[in-house]
């Protein structure tokens, strides 16, 4: 893995990573490095409201009817502007604390455009089902690294991340509870692929 | 959208969810909205009250941020903020604009703790706005879901077919896809009930 760079002594690697932090965790800082990075960063505090997102991706998104919607929510408006990271020419996408205001299917297919362009994704949450949609997870406590790693290998830590204030998510939880009966022999990470295995 | 005029007939100091894709305000002065606050000066002169130091320990936070600015905090801190700010207003209503978001599990819960308190021993009605339906899940004691114009439902086993902007608990959306391979499950809404149930029906 390449360096991408360095934010409160913690690197940043060129794959997708999920920075798993609390609420008291502030961009400002991080965001000087991110300058000369090539990345493109997304927080709630850089939301402009020039949206000029093609017909065809709004269709795509579900979302052709804010085309000439006179007053946008601030959910039409975040999701407008996150679609603004599939027209840009940096290759870094850095998402800071945002994916958390929209609705899972279009987070999900957001961050699939984004891989099938591929893009480095940096997505900084307080939301931990958000780990479970790139490969690499950072915790951060106090500014610094708790754990890093695969993500599923850091999720399985499950005593730190519960002592840390979070919880585990739901498929997890279930798969653990379920493999602790031997009803299943792994842990799962999506919906679909469990009821699939416990109903063939 | 109004939000006095959704709950003029709603029964008072009980907890709402209130779903919908609008933006929320109001002019009614027996209602505070909690959203991210903007100020020039410190967090004392923003909260400008005697109070000040009880509201911070209500909203868990130490009495240190009285001297912290705006660019001091985190955008959610700000929302913390203004709950302190709207505790101080001491009014019937508390409205929360997406104050769940960028909270981690444990704060969500704690903060849940405190509008259960509002709600039982301070007489307040509490109306948390949110698209996240996890959040007001075990809390709410009714849900509303609104368009731009109207109140839609207010019958909380209706809700989840009628409203698309809503992000569904985890544990709905797999008991969905049990129904969808014609399992005979209820709607649990915790896990262990749920894991129960599968072992039970596993065993069978």
């Amino acid at each position: 893995m390449n360096k991408l760079f360095n934010i409160n002594n913690i690197d940043i690697y060129d794959i997708n990573t999920t920075i798993l932090i609390n609420s008291k965790y502030k961009y400002r800082e991080d965001a000087v490095n991110y300058i000369n990075n090539n990345c493109e960063v997304f927080t709630r505090y850089s939301i402009s409201n020039i949206f000029d997102i093609d017909n065809s991706v709004l269709e795509e998104y579900n979302l052709k009817e804010l085309k000439n919607k006179k007053d946008l929510t601030k959910i039409d408006e975040i999701k407008l502007f996150l679609l603004n990271s599939l027209k840009t020419n940096k290759n870094v996408i850095v998402f800071f604390n945002i994916l958390t205001y929209v609705d899972s299917e279009f987070k999900n297919k957001l961050i699939n455009d984004l891989k099938n362009k591929n893009k480095t994704i940096i997505n900084y949450t307080t939301e931990i089902k958000e780990t479970l949609l790139l490969d690499y997870l950072i915790v951060i406590h106090n500014n610094e690294v708790i754990m890093e790693g695969n993500t599923k290998d850091v999720l399985k830590e499950e005593k730190i991340i519960k002592k840390l204030g979070f919880n585990m998510p739901f498929i997890i939880e279930l798969s653990n509870g379920l493999k602790y009966y031997n009803i299943v022999d792994k842990l799962y990470y999506d919906n679909e692929s469990l009821v699939n295995d416990l109903w063939k | 959208m109004e939000i006095a005029k959704i709950f003029e007939d709603k029964e008072k100091n009980k907890i709402y969810g209130l779903l919908g894709n609008i933006n929320i305000s109001t002019n009614n002065a027996n209602y505070s909205i909690v959203r991210e606050c903007n100020f020039k000066e410190t967090v004392k002169n923003y909260l400008n009250s005697k109070k000040d130091k009880q509201a911070l320990k209500m909203v868990m936070l130490s009495d240190e941020y009285l001297d912290k600015k705006l660019f001091e905090l985190t955008e959610t801190e700000t929302r913390i903020i203004s709950l302190a700010k709207v505790l101080i207003e001491n009014k019937d209503y508390i409205v929360l604009d997406y104050f769940e978001k960028g909270l981690n599990y444990k704060e969500k819960e704690i903060f849940k703790r405190l509008f259960k308190k509002l709600a039982n021993e301070y007489n307040k009605t509490i109306i948390i706005f949110t698209n996240d339906l996890t959040f007001i899940w075990d809390i709410s004691e009714e849900l509303i879901c609104v368009n731009e114009s109207h109140v839609i439902n207010a019958n909380k086993n209706e809700y989840l077919k009628i409203i698309n902007e809503v992000d569904k608990p985890e544990i709905v959306k797999f008991i969905d896809l049990m129904k969808e391979k014609n399992i005979k499950i209820e709607d649990y809404k915790n896990v262990l009930d749920l894991l129960k149930a599968i072992y039970r029906i596993k065993g069978d």
